[in-house]
Order: structure tokens, then sequence, then C-alpha cells
């Protein structure tokens, strides 16, 4: 009797232990796994999915109850970091109803409970005079996460010192086994000229877009400051590498300039690839894991809008390309512009959709572009899915400059918005006066009747710059689009307005060593700085070195009166009485039916701005929803297409502010439309938090500092 | 006794009176009203020029980067708003290459300078620096009583 209790007590009390242990480990999340995906109402990747979708199969919020959301909670992002930020532009990630995004002038990372708003935890982290000058600042677009499905959880993400850095997700801790005390410094081989290691400190590199991560591997881009005025052709070239996740080895380089001996290094003349840099990926790159392919949407080489010393196609500037996962090494490439001087930059995630033509299933990637032209694909081998026509285009005659004789021209999908005025037709047409005043203009540039114009030198006495539209912020920009995965529909919002004189001049002596670059010969030298550049924490008091001081110009007498200025990209005086060159719609929201290859719907995108409808109506012209102009992002549900105003607006209908709005996924009609109190300024996401669905969106500008809106339905829905 | 009580009375509504009809100017205080001088507007110029021109252009038309700070969209984009919303946003963010840089002087010289190239009427007093006198001053695109 002794013995049986004396073996059974010890035996008893170790299976409790062990039970107990067990129970604690669950519950304390540290071993207990949690892989995220859309399926369970995640939203794990800044685009939803690996694939580039921002669809989340979520419809408790539809278009019988859409109206009726509200504010479940918001959250400020003024004070992290030294003031306020007024363009927020990051999408929360969501994982098991919690967020993590960044947000503020520092860039803090910052981890919210997806039901309330509440802080878990923040982190930042002082970088001094490398992020001050870093080239892309503010918050940029997110984060990423990555798990090992066992409780090993971590945000990842790059710093505006362009440092990649992985936290803990529960607690906002540094991963120290990660790279160097948690960081890996991303400009470590990163090189200028024919190698040459740039500065760490003052060296030009950076990033807003998050990194990718795809099974155990981080794989990051590099950006540059704005190309239109840059001080030197010799920049920082652009790469994207590869990195393990947890020990924060690189695993493989890319370099998108190829050197010597690599496959399109012949594509940069006279050894120019030596003497030029940018054309790095600055926007979200894509993955399909099953396959081990990654896609690469790769920017302009140095000097958006000159390329003369550059001649040559310039490889792979403005090309979509396919790497290997494992190794980095190309699989295939298409180049969307030859020697790239229009900012056509490959501006966002390339969409990932298996579709079915004429019978025949293709896993396709298409490509969203400033030019709205939608490329497909196969990405398995990079066959285009409908031809693309290489077509003649209107040559430079910018002394120095040597354009591709033609460009790629897609036959199928049709562009999704303008992407050049086709006179008459595109033009204003209120009234025939108003069209032959938009003409008259145009008669100081020169007008093609296809894209590609290039730029030419900018001059009072003889043409003024060459029309374009959508270059610089498109078309499509960052934002990008969307697709259903179930019925291979892209959705794709798209500026339709953006009408610019392209202009190229000398540099003032001293400025740059390049040639020409953007300006008018008889107007002062502007440099042109990025959006949001030298907003960050600490950006320096001291006067940027190498700006020549310019005598300031005469008095601007008459000039630049009211209504002189107009909406939909007039900034370069192409107006007609204050309203747009281009007749509406200004914006548009396009569906595109990828195994037909066809508009499946096109509508206007938000409403008319308050000051078009103000001068018609002072005209007494009738209107209906002219659209507003600028690209943003949207998100996909099971059964809507829901984005937000990027123009705040105080039509009598709503109070003064932007809406949030959402479409009929098969139609196109708007189905509902709720308030908010500034216009979008990042893209929307959904998520299920506590069997609940939110959508959270950044807002922010003019005098509404940055802020993450969260929506859901009222309790009682 | 009753002639006191009228004359007390009569001051005392006239008081009331005129401190009503200034409280009600004051809510009702538009950029229309003259609310810059002509000095200010002419310090205004060169200031805009060395810090504000090179994003936002000399004629204040914008480009890529910048918003105008003139004409029909960018009214339409601050109607509503008060001067102060709109002089706290330039003070503490602007220029974008060194933001907070500028003496609450220098900035309300600048945005009397950006008033005047709107058109908007000179008057004979001063824009303030301070948040909360110029939150009394609407933006409004259209001049108010025309619509």
């Amino acid at each position: 009797m002794r013995r049986k209790t004396s073996n059974v007590l010890p035996l008893t009390a170790l299976f409790a232990v062990l039970g107990l242990t067990w129970i604690a480990i669950n519950v304390s999340g540290q071993g207990a796994g949690y892989v995220p995906s859309t399926a369970k109402g995640d939203w794990p990747y800044y685009t939803a999915d690996l694939k580039g979708s921002k669809y989340v199969p979520l419809d408790q919020i539809n278009a019988s109850n859409f109206n009726k959301l509200e504010v479940a909670w918001r959250f400020k992002t003024d004070n992290l970091g030294p003031r306020p930020e007024y363009k927020l532009e990051g999408t929360p990630l969501a994982i098991n109803g919690t967020l993590y995004t960044t947000g503020g002038t520092r860039r803090s990372i910052i981890s919210l409970d997806g039901k309330t708003g509440e802080v878990n935890w923040t982190y930042s982290f002082r970088e001094g005079n490398r992020a001050a000058i870093a080239p892309r600042q503010l918050s940029g677009r997110g984060v990423a996460y990555w798990t090992d499905g066992r409780g090993d959880d971590r945000v990842v993400f790059v710093s505006t010192g362009y440092r990649l850095v992985e936290l803990n997700a529960h607690t906002g801790a540094v991963i120290t086994t990660f790279g160097e005390h948690g960081m890996v410094d991303l400009k470590v081989g990163m090189v200028k000229g024919a190698g040459e290691q740039i500065d760490l400190e003052t060296g030009e590199a950076g990033l807003h877009s998050t990194p990718l991560v795809v099974k155990d591997v981080v794989i990051v881009g590099s950006s540059f400051k704005e190309g239109m005025t840059p001080v030197t052709h010799n920049n920082t070239k652009g790469m994207v590498r590869a990195y393990d996740v947890h020990t924060g080895k690189q695993l493989w380089a890319f370099n998108t300039i190829p050197r010597p001996g690599q496959f399109g290094n012949d594509t940069w003349e006279n050894g120019s690839w030596a003497q030029n840099g940018n054309t790095g990926v600055w926007t979200q790159m894509t993955v399909d894991e099953d396959l081990g392919l990654v896609y690469l949407p790769v920017e302009d080489p140095t000097s958006d809008y000159y390329g003369g010393h550059r001649p040559g196609n310039n490889l792979f500037g403005d090309s979509l390309v396919c790497v290997d996962l494992k190794t980095g090494q190309r699989k295939w490439h298409y180049q969307i512009v030859h020697h790239p001087i229009w900012d056509f930059d490959l501006s966002s995630a390339p969409l990932l959709v298996d579709i079915n033509v004429n019978g025949r299933a293709i896993k396709a990637v298409a490509l969203p572009t400033k030019q709205a032209w939608l490329y497909t694909f196969d990405r398995v081998t990079g066959q285009p899915v409908w031809p693309i026509e290489e077509k003649p285009v209107q040559q430079s005659d910018v002394p120095g400059e040597k354009t591709s004789p033609t460009q790629p021209f897609p036959t199928k999908p049709p562009n999704y918005a303008r992407n050049f005025i086709k006179v008459p037709d595109d033009l204003i047409d209120f009234t025939p006066e108003m069209r032959a005043q938009a003409k008259d203009l145009l008669a100081r540039y020169r007008v093609t009747d296809r894209p590609f114009n290039p730029p030419l030198v900018g001059d009072e006495k003889g043409l003024l710059g060459a029309i374009n539209v959508g270059n610089a912020g498109g078309g499509t920009n960052w934002p990008g689009a969307g697709f259903d995965p179930e019925t291979h529909i892209v959705y794709a919002q798209a500026a339709n307005s953006s009408a610019a004189g392209l202009s190229v001049r000398k540099p003032p002596a001293g400025f740059s060593d390049l040639s020409y670059f953007s300006g008018r010969n008889d107007q002062p030298f502007r440099e042109a700085l990025g959006p949001g550049f030298g907003t960050a924490a600490d950006s320096p008091l001291a006067k940027t070195v190498g700006r020549p001081q310019e005598p300031p110009p005469a008095p601007a007498a008459g000039r630049g009166g009211r209504g002189a200025a107009a909406g939909g990209g007039g900034g370069f005086g192409l107006n007609v009485d204050g309203l747009p060159i281009m007749k509406p719609p200004y914006g548009v929201i396009s569906a595109i039916d990828l195994d037909k290859g066809d508009l499946k719907w096109q509508v206007p995108y938000g409403e008319t701005p308050d000051n078009v409808r103000r001068i018609l109506t002072e005209k007494g012209i009738k209107f209906g929803n002219l659209g507003q102009n600028g690209s943003v992002g949207l998100l996909v549900t099971k059964t809507l297409v829901i984005l937000g105003d990027n123009q705040v607006t105080n039509p009598g209908t709503h109070p003064r502010g932007a809406m949030l709005r959402a479409y009929d996924k098969q139609t196109g009609k708007e189905v509902g439309a709720v308030w908010m109190p500034a216009p979008q300024s990042g893209s929307p996401m959904s998520y299920l938090a506590g069997g609940k669905q939110y959508i959270v969106i950044a807002v922010s500008g003019g005098a509404y500092s940055g802020e993450y809106l969260a929506f859901s339905l009222p309790e009682n829905e | 006794m009753k002639l006191r009580i009228a004359t007390l009375t009569t001051i005392g509504l006239a008081t009331f009176g005129a401190l009503y009809s200034n409280l009600r100017a004051d809510a009702t205080r538009s950029v229309w009203d003259g609310v810059y001088t002509a000095d200010q507007a002419k310090q205004g110029q060169p200031l805009y020029n060395e810090n504000c021109s090179s994003c936002h252009g000399d004629t204040l038309i914008g480009q890529d980067v910048a918003p105008a700070l003139v004409g029909g969209e960018f009214l339409s984009n601050w109607d509503g708003l008060t001067l102060g919303d709109l002089f706290e946003r330039i003070r503490t963010t602007m220029p974008a290459s060194k933001p907070g840089s500028l003496s609450r002087e220098k900035n309300a010289a600048i945005l009397a300078y950006i008033l005047s190239v709107n058109e908007f009427p000179a008057g004979k007093t001063e824009l303030p620096q301070q948040k909360e006198v110029l939150d009394e001053i609407k933006i409004s695109a259209s001049k108010p009583g025309k619509k």
C-alpha cells in the first residue's frame, strides 16, 4: 500500500506539471502557432496576399449595410515623431485581430488592438542625420510580417535611414539575433559608378514600400530621390536583395543595372552603365510561392526626363523582371518603356492572376501602370497573353538625346484611363468656346496622336513643352490595383486628366553634371523635391548645399490670379477658365475581365471637385458626376470594391469632407458611401476581429494630420 | 429717478449692442474683410520667393510635388477652414526642406503675400501671428453674400 502511493504521487505531480506547462505555453502565445491568411479574415501582407490581390473574402459589410458603417475607433499619428505628418500612406496588416503598421514623422512601428485601436506597443529609434537626409521619408507604406507558425512572430520593416529591422510582434522588442542586434544596414552593398560603396551616412538610398516576406526570405527593393532635377547622373545604383529572415545574411542580389558580362549591359552604350544609377524597385513586389518566382517592377534610370547620358534601351529600367526566389537569377523580363524618359516608373505590385483565355488556363501576371495599360504576360514564360506591338513614336530633338524608334503598345486589354490627349475628342467640351480655347492653348505645345511624346527644350519663344498624360502620377501610381482571384477581374482606379507639357532645360551653372533636366529655359530654376522630402523627424535646419542663388523673379503682377489654376493637373497652365483642359471624367474606376481582355465596366471615381462645381454652376452649365483626378488604392471583398475620395469636397449633399465609397463588384454601381473628415491618403484594408469585420483607412491632408480611421457596423447590425 | 434709469438703460443697451455687433463681426470675419496690410504682403513676397517658390512656383501655381497656393483648387481645399488652420499647417510643416524653421512673423508675412496673390483685399490691420486669433478668420472661396 505504501509503495503504490509513493509511485502514483510523483507521477501525478509530473503529469500535472506537464499539463499546466502545456496550458501556459498555449495561453501565453509563445509556442502557440497562428498562420494568418485572408481566408481567415486576416490581412497578412501590404497587398493582402503575396499575389497582390487586395482581396479578402468577407461580406459581413455589404451593399445592404455599407451606409450604416460607423467609426469604430481612430488612431492619430501626431506624436509618433516631433511634429505631425500630413501624408499618412500606410496600409496596416491584420493578424488574428491585431494590427501592425507604421506612423508618424519618425516612421514608428505600432501594434494596435484591431477591435478598439488601443496601443499594444510602439517602437521607434533615432537614426539621426542618416534618416534626416534620407530620400524617402515619413511613415511610408507599412510593415511586413513573418511567422514560423509556432509562435515566433515578427514584424519586418525598413527604417527611414534604410535599415532592415525585425521586431517581436508581441512585444515590439528588437530581435537581436537578426543581423547586427536586430538590424541589417541596407546601405552596405549599395554602390555608384563602377562599384564604389556609397557613404553609409550621406549616400542616397531609402525605401517607402514594405519588404516582401515569403517562406524564410525577406526581399527588399531600393528607392532614391525624385529624378526630375538630379545633381548628377552618376547616382546610387538600384538593387533588389534577399535576406535570410533568421540571420539577416544576404542570400542574393539582383543588379537592375547589368554589369559587364551580364545580360543587358550592352543596352547602356558607351559604358554608360558605370555613370548612371537609380533603376531601383521602389514599389511592392509579388511572388508566386509555388513556382518560386518573384516579380520586380523596375523604375527609371537616373534623370526621369533626359537620357542623353545613357544612350541605349537601358535594361532593366522600366522593365518587369521575373527572378528565381532561391537564387535571384533572372528568368525573363519585359521592358515596358525603351530608354525611359517619361517618368513611367513601374509603380505598383504586379498582379498574379490565374486566368482562362479561349479555353487555355494561364498563370498570368498583369502589370498596372502610369500609362493605364495593364500589360499581361504568362508569368512562367514571360510571353504576352495578347500581342504587344512595337510602334513608331515621336523622336526627341533635345541635343544629346537618342530616343527609341518604337515603344511597346499592348493590343489588349485596352488602356483603362487616358494616356495621351486625343485632339479634339479628349478636350474640354462644356461649350464649343471652351474647346476652341483648349485648342488654342495646345498650339504652344507639341501634341502627338499617341503616348511617348518626348520632352523638348521648353522656351517661351518656341514651344513650351511636349503634351503627355499620366507621367509622374499616373494613370496608376504606387497604390496600384487589385483583383478577384475567383472571377479573374482586375479592379483599377486611375487618374484620367493629368496633362503635362514636358520640357527640359540646361541646369544652372554648377548645379548638375547633366546637360539637360526638367524645367524651362525661360523660367527661374526650381529644384524639384519629392513629396514629403525634408519632413522627416530630424530634418536639418541648414540650407541644402549646392542650390544656386537665382535672383527672385519680377513681381507676378496680374498672373496667378484667382481662377487661373485648375484642378486635374492644370499646374502647367493647361486649363481653360480654371477648368482642366481634358474633359471629364477626371478620374475613373475600371473593371477589366482578364479572361476576355476587355473592360467590364468603367465609372467616374469620387465626385466632382468643388472648384469645378463652382465654376460650372456660375456659368449655368449642368453636369453630373465628373469624377476627380488622382491615383488611390482600393480594397476588394466578396461583393464590393471599396475606395475613398482623395480630395475634400463640400457639395451640399454631405458635410465638408471626403467619402469612402463602395461599388458593386459586378456592375460598378455605387452602393454606399460614408463620410470621412479627410481624404484617403493610404490604401484601405479589411479584416475580422472578434468575428466582426472592420475597414481601416489612412486619411490625411490639408489641415488634417495623419489618422488611421476604422469603420465597422453598429452593434445591433 | 426714472430719467436716470432710462439713461442707464439706454447706455447699457447701447454698450451691449456695440459689444454684440463686434462679437458678430468677429464670428463672421473672413479673408474678404481686409485682414492683412499691403506692407505685410510686400514683406512676404521675398520671403516666399526664398523659402517657398522652389516647390510651389514663383507664381504659386505649383508643380508635381507641391500644390498650387492660388486659384480655385487651392481655395476649394481650404474653403470653410480658418486662417489659423492654414497658418499652423505652414508653420509646423513648411518649408519642406526645413520645417518649422521660420518665425511666426515671417509665416504671417508669407501668408499675407499668398492672400494678396489670391486677390483678397488688403486692409488697415496686419495679419495676426497667434493661431487662436487667426482661427477667427474664415477662408471663404466665394465672397460672403454672393452665392
